[in-house]
């Protein structure tokens, strides 16, 4: 008999296949916090920024958002979780910021150390 | 993400040492741990290393515990004979010691893999916000990755409606709405309530000035609330779910819309869930910001379409709720707790806390701190840790005069409260209450006449006007208070205060008018003196109450004229170059003068 | 029945029953718990908080008009400290009430003021600000006061729980709470009936009906106008209460001696004109019944009812009588039968109604029962008010030896007096159209079936072996549910009477305040105002309508026959749909 556990089992393989196919496995993912704080904060625009890199052909790069971590004075925030490495956050991010983040972390892998949080 | 370390250059690692400090590691040595631990490192010249103390990570059977991060490397059963293999092994040549390891898979666990190198979040355990900021709150596949939707599919599989309450009942879990009543016992009488059809109601209406914990867990993970929710609705049998949500929150909304949506397509929510009879579905209802309309009764005549006043209980809403129907209501961060007592167990949980308060609590921390934000710690955790080691301490070099936590409904702590636990009953005992879990930082700037008469004045605006007490009365204690930072106190208005507020309190139809005179009851007990200052000598030592400010202009007055240009009223006075005077009977004391200055010739007292 | 309890009030045990308030149960004991906001008909409100008391191990005082006992309860009801609470709550209601008591059409009869009087509150500690708000007097009927409510909510209820035209309701928030109309709609636009039901559970003058009195005492002064009143039943059984004798005494002889001292030329009596009525309804409801008109016929008699028909029951105004109500009869015939009478001209004529009701006054103005442009009734005047102008003109009601009405218009039948108590007019109706069909006497005249405060009464007559099925209502919350049960179940009766007072008329909203010792529509003062028309009834010679020899002489003289043309003009009306804004037809 098939038994909630076993639909809900392959109900989260396919989930995770979804993600995958998605770009998940890219060496960098960048989350933006897009919670209502975040977004008063700016996020959106910082969120405009990497998708605009991404469709001008910055690759290798899996972009997601999420939700509020508790760090209101900081916000926005990105995360870089970075294949190898420990993973990043940033706080205050602006779009000039995140072009930064784009051109010098996400391009050449030199952590912005001074914005990190 | 475990991996993370592969072909790190070693010489860049920073490590990070987490060193579990919850009460039972310590009763298992952590401490003397830590002191072993730094002397090794200080011994083998180990540099880029520091150490953390975290609050309890809820792994106590297997403590002490001990995590190096990066790599989120997690030891159990430490010794302090294991320590200096740990610090060779691992700091010094990279290589982690496989014998001492452990895998836990609690569900919060992640989220030391990502935040654990961060200060703000070492003394937090994220257990509401296991997901928050982690997840895409808009994709479901994310939540299904983390578990998501497992603690239902082990309900629907192998559990009775009466295993999932008596799960409950063991975790200890209690509302987090702010009365802290036990939330297996609600379920279990609205189990038992009889009476066709029943409902489960999730309380969104988050009404507390400066609170958003509900917002962050909504828009931060809706699908554990949803989930949440149709556990509790499978184990007190009813078919039909309700989110009140205040429609102040558009976003929440929509991603609450957006989980249920693919809720709904995946077969979680809905006719025969994960292929069972069980079928259960949930309907949003926006709340139109009305700050009583968070009281369950006035909730429920809210949804049912009346004006939202509360009524008498009892009966309780697990007896006679919407539609005259047993309801189930819970607030949004018991909602969220569930999955997790239902995976991890109602033991694991109660593990983890006070011996009557168990979990953690979600705060929104505001006000004189310098990491303001919202942070889940377990209870049992001192307001003195969330200030100064979650929080940063009071920016500015200021001092620290109170804590206020609870909301409008809450009360003032001073100083020699901060070691004051985190749990229902402390911080009753104290003078406030949990509350839902808003807590402001006052630090030395603040007028606490002026604090206390900013909440009643909320209050007041937010009393729905049904009952005397608090309709009337607290509108007489915002006039005694008015006047007072008005300087037009009299004598006697402080008694007049404790009078008609130790009436409201006791006699007052809802929790909204029982808890109104808080914050004046507990500034008068903790700062009288600052009360009478104001009604007998006209001073506010904060300066803050307007009426009360004289400003003068001292010796360094150079005569620049900047202060005669700004002040609105014509009050200041003098010649080019010599000293100018301020006309104290047409000085409307805006403080313009004293902004304006360059030279700190104009005081304020 | 369960077995007692055990509780205990300041520290004395009792056994009482379970499954009660604390009210309730102290209320049996002797404890008097003050109360304000509570009343036995309508929900628990809870909101006043007068009725606190302390309960041992609760956390806080508890309101006891909703709270259960349970076994082994310990409750006090006078420690000094909840003594201290109680007094501080009646006082912040006083400090946000105009303190203009000696001059308050309530005074003497304002349960704040009895109460704050019994709780000893002679100083005053937390004055501060007052509400204000101007007075909503666009009704006929109904005179709104914000400024005078204290927000017991007793009206809200009665407006939406037993009248259920959920006219009232709260709005705003806070200390700016105020009862209105939906929208804030002036009284006279929105849909209240002008029932007047809030007047009657008011504990303040935040309702008052529309006062008439001092226009009146005006006119009666002037020479050149023929004074001319009438009275309905119910006013005879209740105006003694204003003048503090025990309900049920019929003051009929006394009430029309005072009438004409105050100045009257003619007291005719409506009971004339409920006979007249019954005439013109029971002919009417035969015809429907022998040429398949629309059944049910539902009775015309109560202009609040009326105004909730053709508000939230159009599609049943075909249902209904075309009849005027009584009053309205009387007064048009005051004005064309007597005025050629007398021979004067009906311009010259004052007319004016003493009435049980409020909505009567509403009634009057309406522009369908105009005849030939003119007012059939000029004045109406509330039971409350005409003692007022007794006792205002210092007549002594209760020692004023008894006269006799005035004829034409003035003899009764005893079915003409019981129109004023729920059932009355059925029961009246019966009584001759039982004699007209059949041509037989009826025998047993008192129907009991349709006696009694039972909320929807109903009853079977056979009319020379046809069943005639009749239902009774009292109170606009009963008659909706007795007319939904009709929209559903259209041949279940045959012939219905709505009254819109609870009691019918002697509980009208025009009806004098409750008595010290006593809570608005007790339902032993209804009773006894009740049992004094039966009595009437009982005391009577000729207790049928078509008997009453001065209506005979009416139809001989000017109508001709029941359902005639003059008829027609003077004693029928029509209604139409009325559906003031913010109101969904039911039904479609």
């Amino acid at each position: 008999m098939v038994t909630p556990k076993d639909i809900l089992r392959k109900k989260r393989a396919e989930a995770v296949n979804r993600i995958i196919s998605k770009g998940y496995l890219s060496t960098k993912r960048v989350y933006v916090g897009m919670a209502t704080c975040e977004i008063a904060a700016g996020s959106r625009d910082v969120m405009e920024v990497f998708r605009q890199a991404i469709a001008n052909g910055l690759v290798d790069v899996y972009l997601s958002q999420k939700g509020c971590a508790g760090r209101c004075n900081l916000e926005p925030t990105v995360e870089v979780v970075e294949e190898g490495k420990i993973p990043v956050k940033y706080g205050r991010v602006t779009p000039e910021r995140a072009r930064e983040i784009v051109e010098r972390h996400l391009k050449k892998g030199q952590v912005i150390a001074e914005w990190l949080i | 993400m475990a991996d993370l370390r592969k072909d790190n250059n070693v010489k860049e690692v920073h490590y990070k040492l987490t060193l579990c400090d919850g009460p039972t590691c310590i009763h298992n040595q952590s401490k003397q741990l830590h002191q072993v631990l730094d002397a090794e490192i200080k011994n083998r010249g180990v540099q880029n290393v520091s150490i953390h103390l975290s609050g309890c990570l809820g792994m106590c059977k297997k403590g002490p515990i001990l995590i190096v991060n990066p790599g989120y490397t997690m030891y159990g059963n430490v010794k302090a004979a294991d320590i200096p293999e740990i610090v060779q092994s691992h700091l010094v040549e990279g290589k982690p010691v496989a014998r001492l390891t452990i895998i836990e898979d609690h569900l919060y666990n992640r989220f030391f893999r990502i935040f654990g190198d961060v200060d703000f979040f070492g003394k937090q355990m994220r257990i509401t916000l296991r997901n928050c900021g982690i997840i895409d709150p808009e994709n479901i596949d994310d939540y299904l990755s983390v578990r998501g939707y497992e603690a239902l599919a082990k309900v629907l599989t192998n559990m009775k409606p009466q295993d999932v309450i008596a799960e409950v009942k063991k975790s200890g879990l209690r509302g987090r709405g702010g009365a802290g009543f036990p939330t297996g016992l609600k379920w279990e009488f609205t189990a038992k309530a009889v009476n066709g059809d029943k409902y489960v109601i999730c309380n969104a209406d988050e009404g507390d000035p400066g609170a958003f914990m509900d917002r962050g867990t909504i828009e931060g993970d809706p699908h554990t609330v949803l989930e949440g929710m149709i556990i509790g609705g499978y184990a007190i049998g009813a078919k039909k779910g309700i989110v009140y949500i205040r429609a102040e929150y558009p976003l929440a909304i929509k991603r609450l819309e957006k989980a249920m949506d693919a809720a709904r397509q995946c077969g979680f929510l809905g006719k025969n869930i994960l292929g069972t009879d069980f079928s259960f579905d949930i309907e949003i209802r926006l709340g139109a910001g009305a700050f009583v309309c968070g009281e369950e009764t006035a909730l429920i005549h809210s949804i049912e379409g009346s004006r939202g006043m509360p009524r008498p209980r009892p009966p309780f809403p697990a007896v006679s709720g919407l539609f005259g129907k047993p309801t189930l209501i819970n607030n949004v961060e018991t909602w969220a707790n569930i999955p997790v007592v239902i995976l991890d167990g109602g033991d694991w949980f109660s593990s983890i806390g006070t011996e009557t308060s168990k979990g953690t609590k979600v705060f929104a921390l505001a006000g004189k701190v310098r990491n303001t934000g919202m942070v889940e710690v377990p209870m049992g955790t001192t307001l003195r840790e969330i200030v100064y080691d979650i929080g940063g301490g009071i920016p500015n070099g200021k001092k620290l005069k109170a804590i206020q936590t609870g909301g409008p409904s809450g009360g003032c702590l001073p100083e020699q409260y901060l070691d004051t636990q985190i749990d229902y009953e402390s911080l009753a005992k104290a003078g406030s209450i949990m509350g839902s879990g808003g807590m402001i930082v006052i630090d030395e700037d603040s007028c606490m006449v002026g604090l206390a008469k900013f909440f009643i004045e909320f209050t007041q605006d937010e009393s729905c006007g049904k009952c005397t007490p608090c309709r009337e009365g607290t509108k007489r204690m915002l006039e005694i208070l008015t006047r007072i930072t008005r300087g037009e106190g009299r004598p006697g208005d402080i008694e007049k205060l404790e009078r008609l507020g130790g009436m409201i309190k006791k006699s007052s139809l809802c929790g909204l008018g029982q808890s109104a005179p808080n914050p004046v009851l507990s500034t008068i007990k903790n700062f009288r003196a600052e009360y009478e200052e104001h009604i007998h000598q006209k001073k506010c030592r904060a300066g803050q109450c307007a009426a009360m400010l004289s400003y003068t202009i001292g010796e360094r007055c150079v005569g620049c004229g900047a202060c005669k240009r700004v002040c609105p009223a014509g009050a200041i006075e003098g010649a080019r170059k010599e000293k100018h005077v301020i006309d104290a009977a047409k000085c409307i004391r805006c403080g313009q003068c004293f902004d304006v200055c360059k030279f700190n010739a104009v005081s304020k007292a | 029945m369960a077995e007692q309890i055990t509780i205990y009030i300041n520290n004395k045990e009792y056994k009482v029953d379970p499954g009660q308030t604390i009210m309730q149960a102290a209320d049996k004991l002797g404890f008097h718990i003050p109360r304000l906001c509570y009343h036995p008909k309508l929900s628990i409100e809870g909101a006043c908080r007068v009725c606190i008391v302390e309960v041992e191990g609760a956390r806080n005082y508890v309101a006891s008009c909703a709270y259960p006992v349970a076994n082994g309860m310990k409750i006090h009801t006078n420690s000094q400290e909840l003594r201290q609470a109680r007094r501080d709550i009646i006082e912040l209601i006083l400090d946000n009430h105009p303190l203009d008591c000696h001059v308050c059409e309530r005074d003497g009869n304002c349960e704040l003021q009895r109460l704050a009087s019994s709780m000893g509150i002679r100083a005053r500690h937390f004055q501060g600000e007052r509400k204000v708000y101007d007075k909503d007097l666009s009704s006929e009927a109904v005179i709104r006061d914000p400024e005078k409510c204290i927000l017991c909510g007793r009206c809200v209820r009665m407006c939406s729980e037993i009248q259920q035209v959920h006219n009232l309701t709260q709005a705003h928030r806070g200390f700016d709470t105020v009862v209105m109309p939906a929208y804030d709609m002036p009284m006279g636009e929105s849909v209240c009936t002008a029932c007047g039901q809030c007047i009657n559970v008011c504990p303040t003058a935040a309702f008052l009906e529309k006062n008439y009195t001092q226009d009146l005492f005006q006119k009666l002064n002037d020479p050149n106008l023929i004074k001319v009143v009438q009275f309905a039943p119910s006013v005879r059984a209740a105006i003694g209460e204003a003048f503090g004798i025990e309900p049920g005494r019929n003051m009929e002889g006394e009430l029309i001696a005072a009438l004409r001292k105050l100045g009257f030329n003619y007291v005719f009596d409506t009971q004339f004109s409920a006979d007249l009525t019954i005439m013109e309804e029971g002919s009417e409801f035969l015809e429907r019944v022998q040429n398949n008109g629309k059944l049910p016929m539902i009775t015309s008699c109560s202009s609040a009812w009326m105004k909730c028909l053709e508000q939230f029951y159009p599609d049943l105004i075909e249902n209904v009588s075309t009849c005027k109500s009584p009053m309205s009869m009387q007064g048009a015939l005051t004005k064309s039968y007597f005025a050629q009478k007398i021979g004067v001209d009906p311009k010259k004529i004052l007319s004016v109604a003493a009435m049980c009701c409020t909505a009567k006054k509403y009634e009057a103005a309406r522009e369908e029962l105009l005849v030939d442009g003119m007012r059939g009734v000029d004045i109406v005047v509330t039971t409350r008010e005409i003692s007022w102008m007794i006792k205002s003109a210092g007549i002594d009601l209760l020692h004023i030896q008894p006269e006799e009405p005035d004829h034409p218009l003035g003899e009764s039948s005893g079915a003409g007096a019981i129109f004023g108590v729920t059932g009355g007019v059925m029961e009246a109706a019966i009584r001759t159209a039982y004699e007209l069909y059949t041509g037989q006497t009826l025998i047993d005249i008192e129907l009991e079936s349709i006696r009694g405060l039972k909320g929807i009464k109903e009853g079977k007559i056979d009319l020379d072996g046809k069943e005639i099925r009749v239902a009774v209502a009292h109170g606009l919350g009963n008659a909706c549910k007795l007319l939904d049960t009709v929209r559903k179940d259209p041949e279940r009766y045959h012939f219905i009477e709505i009254m819109g007072c609870p009691g019918g008329c002697i509980g009208g909203g025009g009806q004098p305040y409750a008595q010290a010792n006593s809570i608005p529509l007790d339902e032993g003062a209804l009773m006894k105002r009740a049992q004094a028309l039966y009595d009437l009834d009982r005391g009577k010679t000729i207790r049928r309508s078509h008997d009453n020899p001065d209506v005979q002489k009416l139809y001989k003289e000017f109508l001709h026959s029941p359902l005639s043309k003059v008829s027609h003009k003077y004693l029928h009306t029509h209604y139409k749909a009325k559906l003031p804004k913010g109101i969904i037809p039911k039904n479609g």
